[in-house]
């Protein structure tokens, strides 16, 4: 009814955009560039948090923290078992674990205490402990460390063992008993796997505490009345649950890209302002073709709709541009660059490949704020241009 | 307020329609008070060249805000995933006590918005442009919505708290809630199904005996108890859930996003019907859109029966 394609024009819009080349190539050029990086940070965005949702099913049900005056501290390990009275409770794990400095690189490795007679609570570490014998660990002082970890020790000519520096000031040596490779890298290169009684004499803790304490819960539904129960019992622990931080990492994501849009809409603005400019100057040439379609009788809405089938094709085919290399930059080449905005910096940063996803209502997002918002912007020149009068341009 | 890239998308481009919306609504004003068709003065020389922008600019509004106000709902079931108690977009749009009204006005704006396209297309195939004058008076009239529709949508998102807990549809679309949503359910739910059937013969005999006030009569009862009826009846049929009665659930995934569909079809026939109806008499022009409202509402009122029908074929009792 409203809109009908006319091929004709959609021809005649596509040629007169060749006759002016240049500046139509340039417009398209910057246009692609913008709407690739947009694309670029949205599916990094995108990916990363697919990825740590992946991990997220790993993560414990429930963790529970202790918090003194508002600071984390240790769990005293009775309270294990008077958590298994809850009703709906399957298991529950004390964990040891914690980060040490290393000075020399300049880096935090993950140190996790793990007991060989306990169930463990994440598939990574029971995949560890079936290979591992995690028994000869306790007797020769061994530990398993991650891909990361290695190399930085052997940077630092630790082959054979390593000297953790305990906190009462002496050194404490643990052999180098394996390395391990892990399918999900995020949660793996800077993990240290050693005895629990090395881990309490490193951290020097108090050997009837724990760091904190893992919770399993035999009905998914049931947790959040679970965590309510414990609540009640212990008001001095606070209870994460997996749906905790899956919202959380929404919130640091759509925070995260939403700042970046917000910088990137500054820099939009330019650019439109660059195109207004660029579409309101008319050259010579082209007053004299408007004029000359007029004499020949075309109308008014005729050239909107002409100008309009213009600025349509060169943003529809600016923004698969933009997009198709964008997809080709961050899965192809991971991103090589931009990822980092995301990720932080760490000696240890770890590496992993960015999942593919790619839904249509990103793509629609992205169409949204590229494709009408260009339209907007030569929307007013376009309506000067087609309101010439054909005897003014043509004498 | 959080600022997620959606919100950002939805705020720049109302940004936009607000600028061009203020560009339009002086534009039409002058319009209004000056057209004159058989006046050769520069003043209506330079009138008849601003009555292209003004169209050019309602078109641009128009042609965004169908895909916008899709886009706007799925933003909201997007948000619901962070909302505490929120399980669709019915409990992001009724966390703020304007949201309904949001949602109103911005399905209302483009009833207007389209029907005043119809008139244009009217308008402009006759050489005698004899409704300029009658388009411009009614767009500033229409501008108003619109910006009262543009100030609901950024006071929304600025208020938005997304810590606060809200209500999830199963409350609100409940016998038990205290809003006025319960008071569909205190009458048989019979009643409203009979009149949305109703309603929608009234609709094919209308077009029949091609009478336009009654084709505008019915297709505007045949939105509104459509909508009753969705939630009160042909709802737990979608869900498979006697006590689910949600308007918005329809749009998530779990239901092939059938909502998107339905609605559209529910849209476009009515709008049609009673766009098409209104031009009629408006213009006394031969009726071209009827055609098109009762293929839409029909197939949107086949679908949507097929659901209890099949539900009771597969389990032999009604929710």
């Amino acid at each position: 009814m409203f809109f009908k394609p006319n091929f004709l024009l959609l021809d005649y819009a596509i040629r007169s955009l060749m006759r002016r080349f240049g500046k139509s190539f340039f417009i398209f050029f910057i246009l692609s560039l913008l709407i690739f990086v947009l694309a670029s940070v949205l599916m990094i965005a995108d990916a990363i948090k697919l990825e740590l949702n992946t991990t997220l099913k790993t993560l414990p049900q429930i963790t529970l923290q202790r918090f003194i005056a508002g600071k984390q501290s240790d769990v005293p390990l009775e309270r294990v078992e008077a958590l298994l009275d809850i009703e709906g409770i399957s298991a529950v794990t004390p964990r040891v674990w914690g980060y040490y400095y290393f000075k020399p690189a300049g880096v935090n490795f993950s140190i996790v205490g793990i007991d060989a007679y306990e169930e463990q609570y994440s598939a990574t570490l029971s995949t560890l402990t079936q290979r591992f014998d995690i028994k000869l660990l306790e007797k020769e002082n061994g530990m398993i460390i991650g891909e990361g970890v290695q190399k930085i020790l052997s940077e630092n000519y630790y082959t054979e063992f390593f000297n953790f520096i305990t906190s009462e000031g002496k050194w404490q040596r643990v052999h180098i008993a394996g390395v391990f490779h892990s399918d999900l890298a995020l949660e793996s290169n800077d993990l240290i796997i050693l005895p629990k009684k090395l881990a309490y004499a490193i951290f020097g803790m108090d050997k009837s505490k724990a760091t904190d304490i893992i919770v399993k819960v035999a009905n998914v539904k049931e947790i959040p009345t679970i965590v309510q129960k414990i609540n009640e019992r212990y008001p001095d622990m606070r209870a994460i649950t997996q749906d905790d931080i899956r919202v959380s990492y929404q919130n640091i994501f759509d925070y995260k890209s939403g700042f970046f849009l917000a910088l990137f809409s500054i820099c939009a603005f330019a650019f439109f302002i660059i195109i207004y400019d660029k579409t309101s100057g008319l050259s010579s040439e082209e007053k004299k073709e408007i004029g000359i379609l007029k004499a020949i009788g075309w109308s008014s809405d005729d050239i909107l709709k002409e100008k309009f089938y213009e600025s349509f094709t060169l943003s529809l085919s600016a923004f698969f541009v933009g997009i198709t290399c964008s997809l080709f930059y961050v899965y192809a080449l991971q991103a090589s660059f931009l990822r980092n905005l995301f990720m932080g910096y760490s000696a240890l940063k770890p590496s992993f490949a960015l999942p593919f996803s790619v839904d249509v209502s990103m793509l629609i997002l992205l169409f949204l704020l590229s494709v009408p918002i260009y339209i907007a912007a030569t929307l007013i020149p376009a309506w000067r241009a087609s309101t010439l009068d054909a005897d003014e341009v043509m004498r | 307020m959080s600022l997620t890239p959606e919100i950002i998308a939805l705020l720049t481009l109302d940004t936009i329609f607000l600028f061009f919306g203020v560009i339009a609504f002086f534009l039409s004003f002058r319009l209004a008070l000056y057209w004159n068709n058989d006046a050769s003065t520069p003043l209506q020389y330079s009138l008849t060249k601003q009555s292209y922008l003004v169209a050019t600019i309602i078109k641009y509004i128009f042609m965004l805000k169908l895909p916008l106000f899709l886009f706007f709902i799925y933003t909201c079931d997007k948000l619901s995933n962070i909302i505490a108690g929120a399980m669709c977009a019915s409990g992001v749009v009724n966390s703020v006590d304007f949201g309904l009204y949001l949602t109103l006005f911005k399905l209302f704006n483009l009833y207007l918005f389209g029907f005043w396209l119809l008139l244009h297309y009217a308008d402009m195939r006759c050489e005698k442009l004899p409704y300029t004058r009658l388009k411009f008076i009614l767009f500033v009239a229409f501008s108003f919505p619109l910006f009262v529709e543009i100030g609901l949508e950024i006071a929304f998102f600025v208020s938005l708290n997304i810590s606060k807990i809200v209500s999830c549809c199963g409350t609100l679309f409940s016998a038990a809630s205290s809003s006025y949503i319960s008071l569909l359910f205190v009458v048989d739910e019979l009643l409203w199904v009979g009149l949305f059937y109703g309603f929608f013969a009234m609709s094919l005999l209308a077009f029949w005996l091609k009478h336009n006030v009654l084709i505008l009569f019915s297709n505007a009862m045949f939105l509104i108890f459509a909508i009753i009826a969705l939630i009160v009846f042909f709802s737990p049929y979608v869900y498979e859930l006697p006590t689910h009665r949600c308007p918005f659930c329809l749009l998530q995934k779990d239901y092939y996003y059938v909502g998107y569909l339905l609605y559209t079809l529910l849209f476009l026939g009515t709008f049609y019907g009673m766009g098409g109806a209104m031009l009629s008499l408006i213009s006394k022009e031969k009726m071209r859109f009827s055609k098109l409202s009762v293929g839409f509402n029909t197939l949107y009122v086949v679908i949507i029966s097929l659901y209890p029908i099949v539900y009771f074929i597969r389990n032999g009792v009604w929710l």
